[in-house]
């Protein structure tokens, strides 16, 4: 089971990996929002996978926090673009 | 026990890639909107369910897992509709051959 973990936790992080190529290509600002966004998530079933693979429950509180802040960083740009002030 | 597990964190993870595969592939960004919004969500969620299976009911990933199903459930069509309405009054053109705007 352990190595389940582990090899999810490496699936997530290359499926980052590809959404950094939309980062770096996408024509406006708004693209790469989104794709900062998918990776955002990502990222916190990363941690969360990660560990469920050390066995150690701390990190789960990390994963919490991402999940709960994340959407702040796309919340604050988007009313930064639709208004042009925060 | 542990096949169910592994099932469903496969499952999240092939939703996932269809979404990453989505957002490189779709030709707008309110196209990469739709591609990312409904892919994430059903992609984490199978995840966090093979996390509970494989780890048992009465552990810390249980608490854990839930709040962050609530968080996601929340919280991604939120930002979601934020950054396309965002998108829409920014004037960010959309796909050329789609003619009804």
């Amino acid at each position: 089971m352990t190595t389940v973990f582990g090899a999810a936790c490496l699936a997530e992080l290359a499926i980052c990996a590809a959404l950094l190529i939309r980062v770096a290509l996408g024509p406006t600002v708004s693209d790469r929002i989104v794709a900062v966004n998918t990776m955002s998530t990502q990222i916190t079933l990363a941690v969360l996978l990660f560990a469920a693979w050390a066995d150690r429950t701390i990190y789960l509180d990390v994963a919490i926090w991402l999940a709960s802040f994340s959407y702040l960083a796309t919340i604050v740009w988007s009313r930064y673009l639709e208004r042009g002030l925060l | 026990m542990s096949i169910a597990a592994t099932v469903l964190i496969a499952l999240g993870l092939a939703v996932s890639v269809s979404g990453a595969v989505g957002i490189l592939r779709m030709p707008d960004v309110y196209l990469r909107i739709q591609a990312s919004t409904k892919n994430v969500t059903l992609g984490a969620l199978p995840v966090l369910a093979g996390l509970v299976v494989a780890k048992g009911f009465f552990t810390p990933y249980t608490g854990r897992a839930l709040i962050i199903a609530v968080l996601l459930l929340v919280m991604n069509p939120i930002a979601s509709h934020a950054l396309a309405r965002a998108a829409y009054k920014a004037r960010v053109p959309m796909w050329k051959e789609w003619k009804d705007q």
